[in-house]
């Protein structure tokens, strides 16, 4: 119970270290090129946000991170271990490589026939943790997203912030390296939206490492250290969240962000 | 109207006793059977390797468009007449489990490419292997969907199972041939065993949407689920204070 619900941050601080290496990544599907030569890293305990239009390749290039899409060519690498290059993945254990990554989908993706609480128990035990000790890391991480109230409750008795506010416990469960979320509240009223975010801006002041595909701009600002505009396929402009949100040098990105209304 | 019950009932209440244990046998083996064969004919059905999905097809496609009587007459005189001699139990059996396998494997196969893609994905992401995810994820929620077609099936190969009158099976429907043929009196008789028919499926079609309803409504049906569910609600009823909710969640 005392452990911590986060990976562990060093004392040390090791800024350089990258969680997420991703090189020269391409991914076509049916001949559409959707991700044309992207690079991306996440250091330990940054956050990343990548935004752009829907179907621009931004939730490929997260997907490609846990491979769930595998990449057509260049490398990815998940703390310090390639485990996918030039179109083969190399890693010899996804189970493994993907335990290292929690990811939050759009759709949240509960298991709809367990109760919020089995949800988060059931990756737990698979990776061959002790019942009692993955029912106990359940609860508090649970009663850490605000929702242990409803543990015994069923994904569809649930509303859909506390559904995406259990699909992140459940992320948690396995002490990631770091998190993915898949625009974690495009399917959320706007009161359900505040409490997730909340959830994030908690994990983030924690120093949990985290990449994410959102069109919150205001809260990618905030929690953001750097922030990835990526559009037809590439990054057309990255850097500090101030610069890309704030004062962009791209007029590609200028135009996307006065569609959005959020320029401020 | 008034001499419509003339036969001495209680003379065959015995044989009567022994043929509807023979029915339920017929129906518990076959079904048990017709599961087991029809969930591999969907796996093979739903197989990345295409023999394996032709092999399923061409099963599924004969069993289902052939008549069940014929299956059985092929299984017990046909196989009979080139040597393979089965007796009438296994061959009547036999005959049920190819028949509704065929039926099972459909409803299976939908139920399975029913479970939503986000759901495997979800059990990828969490580093659950292929067997963990079939077996936790995709499974029970393919079973909640194949319930009402699978119920629909054992209440349907029950009755079928009266068709087995024809090689004399000695389940219920063959009884009541007999005593018809010891009285003449076949209005009462088969009024009789179709009573008896009735009084076995609606109690067990009733039953099965009891069945439907609880699973649907996510009631803990197996002992270890019950466990889980019961060690999660001691803990969760343990409140702890928030200065313990802070130690113990904090990084």
């Amino acid at each position: 119970m005392t452990e911590p619900v986060t990976a562990p941050k060093t004392m040390t601080p090791a800024p350089s270290e990258a969680v997420v290496r991703i090189t020269g990544l391409s991914k076509s599907f049916d001949g559409r090129l959707v991700l044309d030569d992207v690079h991306l890293e996440v250091h330990r305990g940054r956050i990343v946000s990548i935004i752009g239009q829907s179907g621009g390749g931004k939730s490929t290039l997260m997907r490609c991170v846990n491979l769930l899409e595998r990449p057509d060519r260049g490398t990815v690498e998940i703390a310090g271990e390639v485990v996918h290059s030039g179109g083969r993945t190399v890693c010899r254990d996804l189970p493994r490589l993907r335990r290292t990554v929690g990811m939050v989908f759009q759709r949240f993706n509960l298991f709809p026939h367990l109760t919020a609480v089995e949800n988060v128990v059931l990756a737990q035990r698979k990776a061959g943790v002790p019942e009692q000790e993955a029912l106990e890391r359940a609860v508090a991480l649970l009663r850490r997203v605000g929702v242990a109230h409803r543990a015994l409750a069923q994904p569809d008795q649930l509303s859909g912030g506390e559904q995406q506010r259990v699909a992140i416990a459940r992320a948690l469960a396995l002490k990631p390296e770091v998190l993915l979320f898949d625009e974690p509240t495009s399917s959320l009223d706007p009161e359900a939206t505040r409490e997730v975010l909340s959830v994030m801006r908690e994990l983030a002041a924690d120093g949990m490492t985290m990449l994410l595909v959102t069109h919150e701009l205001p809260f990618a600002r905030e929690v953001s250290d750097h922030v990835v505009f990526v559009d037809g396929g590439r990054i057309v402009e990255e850097g500090g969240p101030d610069s890309v949100l704030g004062s962009p040098s791209q007029a590609r990105t200028r135009e996307f962000l006065a569609s959005y209304g959020s320029t401020s | 109207m008034s001499g419509l019950f003339q036969v001495p009932w209680s003379d065959y209440q015995s044989n009567l006793l022994d043929a509807l244990g023979r029915t339920l046998a017929y129906t518990v083996v076959s079904f048990v059977g017709a599961v087991l064969l029809g969930l591999v004919v969907a796996l093979l059905r739903l197989s990345r390797t295409w023999p394996a999905r032709a092999i399923a097809a061409v099963y599924t496609e004969v069993f289902k468009n052939v008549p069940l009587l014929a299956i059985i007459f092929l299984t017990y005189f046909g196989l009979a007449s080139v040597g393979v001699r089965l007796d009438v139990f296994t061959a009547g059996c036999l005959s049920l489990v190819v028949f509704y396998a065929a039926y099972l494997s459909e409803i299976f196969r939908s139920a399975i490419s029913g479970v939503h893609a986000g759901q495997t994905e979800a059990g990828q992401a969490l580093g659950i292997g292929r067997t963990g995810i079939f077996g936790h994820v995709v499974l029970p929620q393919a079973l909640r969907l194949a319930l009402p077609g699978t119920n629909t099936m054992l209440v349907d190969l029950l009755k079928s199972t009266s068709l087995l009158v024809t090689v004399s099976a000695a389940e219920l429907m063959s009884e009541g041939r007999l005593i018809t043929s010891a009285t003449f009196r076949a209005l009462e008789v088969y009024l009789v065993i179709s009573a008896v028919y009735f009084a076995l499926c609606y109690p067990l079609s009733q039953l099965l949407l009891l069945l439907e309803r609880k699973v649907r409504a996510g009631v803990p049906l197996s002992p270890w689920r019950r466990r889980r569910l019961r060690a999660a609600r001691a803990l969760l009823a343990a409140e702890p204070t928030p200065d313990a909710i802070v130690k113990e969640v904090s990084v």
